[in-house]
Formats: C-alpha cells, structure tokens, sequence
C-alpha cells in the first residue's frame, strides 16, 4: 500500500514537473484559466446583483459551487490529469507497454499527465471559496471531504467515459464530450434541475455527486448528506474500475477497436 | 479578381463537404447545443418563477430564445484562430505563399463553408427542440431574417476569431488574445442575457463594439422580430464585417512583410 | 538446457466489424474472422538469442504479445519461465524485459535519469543494486552523458539506447524486442546490435525479437524462426539460413557508359540497362569487394550502392524453397 503510494508520487511528480518544463507556456495557460474563472465569478456577481436568487440559490451559494467545481477539476487535472486524454492513450494502444509492467493500469494512466491549467482553477478555488462562499474554520472538514468525494466520482465517470473505448473508437472524441457535459452540469445551480435533467444529472452526467450533494453536506453536515455523498463515490468509483477491467479483459482478447 | 472569387467559392465547398462529412462530430455538437439549451432554460425560467423580482426585469416571456440564438451562433464558429496560429507557427504557410491565391481569402473561404453547415444542422436542431419543448419560437416568417443575420454574425465573430490568429505572426501562443476576444465576446457580446439589460452607459458602449454585432443583434432579432431592428442589426453587421476585414487584411500585410523580412516567425 | 519458453499450438484469431462507407452501412456491419497465429509450437532454451521474422501481418507482433501476457490466445498453450502469460501477467511482468520499437515507455520531458528512478518503484528494485546496475548499463551502452538531458532532445539512437537500458533496469532474465532498430541509421543500429547481442551473452540472457532487417537477425540471433500467414516455415539455427539465404548481397551500378558486365562465381545479372546494373552477389563464393573491384578494372563506374535483399524476398525465397522440398 505504503509502495503504491509512494509510486504514484513519483509518477505525479513526474507529470508535474513535465508540465512545468515549459515555463511560458505553463504561465499563458494558468493565466488564461485564471482570467476565464474570474470572467465567469464576474458573470455570476452581475448576475445575482440583478436577480438577488435563482430558486433560493444565493451569490454565497454559487460561489461554494464554483469553488467546489474547481477544486475538483483543479486537483483532477493536476493529480491525476491523464483523465482527460485517457480514450485517446487508450486507443493509441499505449497500454500495451503498461501491461509489461507488473504494475496497477488505472494508477498508470492517471498519473502519466499534469494539466497545467488545473493550477489556474485551484488558485480561484482558495479565492472565491475564501472570499464568497461564507465559509467558516468549522467547515473546513466537511469541505475537504466534499472536494475529496467530488474529485472521485468527476476522474470516476471519466474513465467510465473512457473505457467507451475498449468498445468503440468514436469514444476519443465522445468521452471528452461526456467529461464536459458533466462539468457543464457542475457549473449551474442545482436548484434549475427538475425532472428528467435532474435525473441524468444523479446518474449518467454525474454532477449530482460531483458537486451538489457535497455541497449540501457542507451546507448542512450531518449523517445523511455525509452517506449520500460516500454512497456516490463509492458507487461510481466501483462502476469505473468494473468497467475499465471490462475492457481490458476485452482489450486482452484482441475484441477492441483496433489499437 | 473574379477568379480569385471563383476559387473562394470553392473553397467554401470544400469547407462546407469536410463538415458534412464529419457528420459524427456536428451531431455531437448538436447534441451539445440541445444539453446547453436545456441547462440555460431551466436557469432562466428559474429566474422568470422567482416570486421577489430583483433590481432588473426581464423582458415578457424571458430570455430562452435570446440564448436560443446566441448559442446558435456560439457554436456555429469555426476555430480560424487555431488554424492560423498552426500555418503561422509550424511554418505551413510557405506552400500556400507559393500558390497564386490568397491565403487569407482562401482559407476564411473554406472556415465560412464549414461554419454554414453546422448553423444550418444547429438551426434545425433549434427548431426541433423548440418543438419538442414546446415553447413558442419566434414566428416563422421571420426565419429567413434570422438566418441572415446569423450568417452575418458568424462572419463576424469568425473576423474577430482571425484578428486573434493573425497575431500568431508575433506573438508565440495567441492563447491570451484568444481568451480575451472569447471573453468580451460574452461580456459586450451578451452570450447569456441582451446587453440591453446592462446599465444605460455599458450599453451604449457594448452595442457599437464587433461583439454586440456578433451576438447581440441576432439575439434580440430571435427574441422580439421587427423590421426595423433587423435593418440596425444588419448595418452594424456589415459595417462590422467590412471594418474587420480591413483589419485582417492590414494584419497579414504586416506579418507577411514580417516574414519575408526575417525569414521566418 | 531448460526450457524457458514452450508454446503449443498456440493460435489467436481477430473478429472484427468491416466497415462500408455510408451511414446506414455502421449499423449493420459485416464480420471478418482473421487467423493471426494459426497454431505455432516452439521451444526456446535458456539464453538462446530467437529472431521472429516475416512479412507484415504474419502474426509476429500477435505472438510477441501473447508472450509477454498483453493478449490472450484463443487456442493453444504457452509457457514462460513456468507462468503462463495471460494468466500471470503482474508476476511475468517482474521477469520480463521488453521494448516496442515504435512505443516510448520513457517520460520525453524529463532526463532520462528520472524515467530510470520511476522504473526502479515501478518494478520495486532496491537502491543499491539498481543504481549498480543502472552504472553498468550506461557505461556499457556510453549514456553517461546523455542521462541528464530530456528524452525528447535525444536522436533515435540515443532514445532507443535509453529505451533497452530501460527494459534491462530490473535484470530480466528474458528480453522482448518488436523491431528494436526500426528507423535508425547504420551506425545507431550497428551499436545497439551490439549491445543486445554482448548483453545477452554475459548475462545468459535469453531474447526473443522480431525484425524487418536481415541483419539484426544475422548479428544478434542464433536461431531463426520464419513465419507467415500465421504458421512456422522455417525454424532453424541462422548459420544454417545464412548459408542457403542471408549470404546474398544486391549491388547496383551506376555507369557512364554501357553496363557492367562481369563473370565471376555466384554473380548473377538481375537488371542491365544502359546507366544501371544491378547484380545479387553470392558472399560465400565470391566476397562484395571482389565483385567492386573487377568493375572498376572494367572502368566508367560512378556510383555504387551495396544493399541487403529486402526481407520480403528473403522469406519468399524461403518459402518457395520449403515448398518445393
């Protein structure tokens, strides 16, 4: 266990620091997250400003969403950033030269990218959850379990979405599609969702579980938004880790689009 | 000149037979525009219920068809910008140097056909999901008017798109121009809600800016169709469109010259 | 000798969708059944250096997977260093080594000195031994100085240096190469031929490879085994095909005036044209030197290429000579 995480550190590290190698390029992409971040905070200040609450949602409660979304695509992207790109490593048959090796393939592929941007969304994170989400020191807990159960099930449905394409080759393109409806679902008060569009949004597109029930559970702690929570992300980290065996078993008999 | 025309005219073809045939990607587009659209009405019909109105009012009928339009053209634009910055960069301009048409026509030509298709397969996919909705659209009749004006508008956020890719001749990563000119294009454009919403001052400003031309017009055309306002709307898109094209025009003057001069970026 | 690879009828057979062009034709695809590996057995021992060869799409890159445990057969047995491959994949992956030719398992940002140390986590080595190793290898293979520069700065050579130190970092006792020198140049092939083969040689390493180019085979293995359309042709040690098949070099002049013409032992005229003439020179009766020399006495030579017959040509010799027996 002590050896796995040790491993994973390195390769991180690694990842990170590649991602670093080119400094002006690393500098134009946070920055640019970070002007699109505060462009979006600004969209969002104007917005409540003119409409005071969308369905009892308030500023302070769009910025705990904001902020919660981006620490979960800010720690996704640097952690464990080859999530974005999997279908497309997938299908460029790099997991052949990971199955050589005696080591575990999700921790493989999940490590071997830092996505420099990330940098720029967890910086607007710390600033729009410190400054406009009324939050206290009391609820600090209860946020880095949120971020933590968030961040599981987003890189979760990811790779869900990428093992597609252990079936079909069209996924290079459709698992990045799926990744970003979900996180368009993310950035939009839970309070809209009604009916069928709540119901994609709690299964298929998991923004449910990403960030609006860790969001109720640190807006109102207690055993039941914390279970719910947990069920998420034990549910959907259960779900990716079938499927993506699924399609190595499938990958492994020679079944899968050609790699 | 008119065989410089008739070569652009093909190049449009080419551009609007490569969209089609990517038709997985455009229908993954749709289906983008549908997911969006289903996201920013159920928002704004929130806003319309809310019972404590706020410090603005929103027009009779809300503002789904005004983001209806504006995402149209949103989504129809062409990545011109990342094109160039390509040509520009990887040295890939020399071989259409050697040809004897014009790079910059040529290759917007080929961006506005692929760009026509998908405003049209996003048009359509509009009207289904107005109706699939059921929501009032905007009369029929007035279809032909907003298909103008979005043709219109596209070419000018395309223009806008190609300022940002010209600049590649002297700036390494034209990322930073893009994001900006992406940004005002929401903000002074009105992506989500009409400009007309903004304070008196900020409105005058937005409304003589490139952005009100690429998005504002069209999108106020969809939400309440007049004839009069269709006329304002097409002449600050034209205006907007010669204006830019002189801008492009200047830009690749300056960078080619640039080029021939240094040999290189 | 024991045995450290046994493979018995081994076969994989492919399935998959033909695709016809148009829309409505995605939904009702048509399936091809493809007999990749058509039921092969072989035994190799311990530190016997093997060249898979054939032509593309033979099933050599097919068995080469199958071996190390990337993919399952469907029919047939196999057994390496007493694990069966597809089954214990972890545990062969430990005492394995193996290098894709075209696939980078180094990190091309970073020197290559890092992508070594995630490999020592990655195969659980301890310091120590690793570093003493990792001493050898870049002394043996002059990579001293290349270890602190990022891969991607690196020539295809140097890469492909750093790419087999890599595969050797955990002391395998048997290597896996698929096309180890495609798209190097001479020298950078020569060196890492070299390398594998004196390795292999000290180590008592055993090491299966496949190979487009006569002469990786011819310097680095001391058995060949010849396929194609998924069945062995030919298995047999190099020395004994170097004698029927691999002797051959193709030599083509380029002249002023009329062709060369010459008549020495084992020359034969494949092509004579005014300016050009190419001849395929048997090494064992007549040596390439010879052959050059006795056209330039003949005058009026302005270039000359010397060139191994191309490996297709080799194997359809082969071929035909198998089936004609």
């Amino acid at each position: 266990m002590m050896r796995a995480f040790r491993l994973y550190a390195a390769q991180s590290s690694a990842a990170i620091r590649t991602s670093f190698s080119d400094r002006g390029n690393f500098a134009i992409q946070v920055g640019g997250m970070i002007v699109n971040d505060i462009f979006f905070l600004t969209l969002w200040v104007l917005f409540f400003a003119g409409f005071r609450s969308i369905g009892g949602w308030t500023l302070s409660d769009m910025a705990l969403l904001f902020g919660l979304t981006m620490s979960v695509v800010g720690i996704s992207g640097v952690f464990f950033g080859g999530y974005r790109d999997m279908a497309a490593t997938l299908l460029r048959g790099e997991l052949d030269a990971l199955l050589t090796q005696p080591k575990g393939l999700i921790p493989r592929l999940l490590a071997r990218e830092s996505i420099a941007t990330a940098w720029g969304d967890l910086a607007g994170a710390v600033f729009v959850l410190g400054v406009f989400a009324k939050l206290e020191w009391t609820d600090l807990p209860a946020l880095l379990l949120a971020i933590a159960a968030g961040t599981t099930v987003y890189v979760s449905a990811s790779i869900s979405f990428a093992s597609l394409a252990f079936w079909a080759a069209g996924a290079r393109t459709f698992a990045r599609d799926l990744t970003d409806f979900m996180l368009l679902f993310s950035s939009y008060p839970g309070s809209i969702y009604q009916g069928a569009v709540k119901t994609i949004a709690f299964t298929i597109l998991p923004a449910g579980f990403v960030v609006l029930a860790p969001m109720g559970m640190v807006r109102n702690p207690g055993a039941q938004t914390l279970a719910l929570v947990l069920f998420g992300a034990v549910v959907y980290g259960a779900i990716a880790v079938g499927l993506f065996h699924l399609g190595v078993a499938r990958y492994r008999r020679g079944a899968s689009p050609s790699m | 000149m008119r065989r410089d025309l008739t070569a652009a005219a093909v190049a449009l073809r080419v551009g609007a037979g490569q969209a089609m045939a990517g038709w997985t990607v455009l229908a993954g587009r749709c289906l983008f525009y549908v997911l969006i659209m289903t996201v920013l009405s159920a928002l704004w019909d929130k806003v319309a219920a809310e019972p404590a109105r706020g410090a603005i009012a929103l027009p009779a009928g809300g503002l789904v068809l005004y983001v209806l339009a504006t995402e149209w053209i949103t989504l129809s634009l062409p990545a011109v910008h990342m094109r160039f910055e390509d040509d520009i960069r990887s040295g890939g301009l020399e071989p259409h140097l050697l040809r004897p048409k014009f790079y910059l026509l040529q290759s917007l030509a080929q961006s506005l056909g692929g760009t026509l298709v998908r405003l049209a397969a996003l048009g359509g996919t509009a009207v289904v999901w107005l109706a699939v909705t059921g929501r009032q659209g905007p009369p029929a009749a007035t279809y032909p008017y907003l298909f103008v004006l979005g043709v219109l508008a596209v070419t000018v956020g395309m223009l806008l798109y190609a300022v940002a890719g010209l600049c590649a001749f002297w700036t390494r990563r034209i990322l930073p121009v893009q994001l900006v000119i992406q940004k005002l294009m929401f903000l002074l454009g009105g992506l989500f809600a009409p400009i007309s919403l903004y304070p008196d001052w900020l409105r005058k400003l937005a409304e003589a800016t490139p952005f009100a031309a690429h998005l504002y017009w069209a999108g106020v055309q969809a939400l309440a169709p007049s004839g009069a306002m269709f006329l304002t709307a097409a002449a600050w898109q034209v205006l907007w469109i010669v204006l830019l094209s002189l801008l492009c025009l200047a830009l690749w003057r300056a960078g080619l010259a640039k080029v021939l001069r240094e040999g290189g970026v | 000798m024991s045995a450290v690879i046994t493979v018995k009828s081994l076969s994989k057979a492919y399935r998959y969708a033909r695709r016809r062009g148009g829309f409505f034709e995605a939904f009702s695809p048509e399936h091809v059944t493809i007999e990749a590996v058509a039921g092969v057995d072989f035994e190799i021992a311990r530190g016997e250096r093997v060249a898979i060869i054939g032509p593309n799409g033979a099933g050599k890159s097919t068995t080469l997977k199958m071996l190390s445990g990337i993919l399952e057969p469907s029919g047939g047995e196999a057994s390496v260093l007493g694990l069966t491959p597809w089954r214990e994949r972890k545990a062969l992956a430990y005492k394995i080594g193996v290098v894709f030719g075209q696939r980078s398992q180094l990190w091309g940002e970073l020197p290559a000195r890092e992508s070594f140390t995630l490999l020592r986590h990655i195969y659980d080595q301890e310091a120590a031994p690793f570093a003493k190793r990792l001493g050898e290898l870049t002394e043996r293979f002059a990579l001293t100085d290349l270890l602190d520069q990022p891969v991607h700065r690196m020539s295809l050579g140097q890469r492909m240096r750093c790419e087999i130190t890599a595969s050797l970092l955990h002391g395998p006792g048997l290597l896996f190469l698929d096309e180890p020198t495609i798209g190097l140049d001479v020298t950078a092939k020569a060196a890492i031929r070299d390398f594998i083969r004196e390795h292999a040689r000290d180590h008592g390493q055993t090491v299966l490879l496949t190979s487009h180019d006569t002469r990786d085979i011819e310097l680095v293995c001391d058995r060949v085994i010849v396929v194609n359309q998924g069945r062995i042709v030919v298995d047999q040690p190099t020395d004994q095909l170097r004698r029927r098949f691999l002797g051959r070099k193709i030599i083509t002049f380029q002249s002023a005036g009329q062709g060369v013409s010459l008549n020495l032992p084992g020359v034969t005229r494949r092509l004579s044209e005014a300016h050009a003439t190419i001849l395929e020179v048997d090494t064992k009766l007549t040596r390439v030197e010879q052959v050059i020399a006795a056209a330039m006495a003949d005058g009026g030579i302005e270039d000359v290429t010397i060139e191994d017959p191309p490996m297709e040509e080799v194997i359809a010799d082969i071929y035909a000579s198998t089936h004609a027996t």
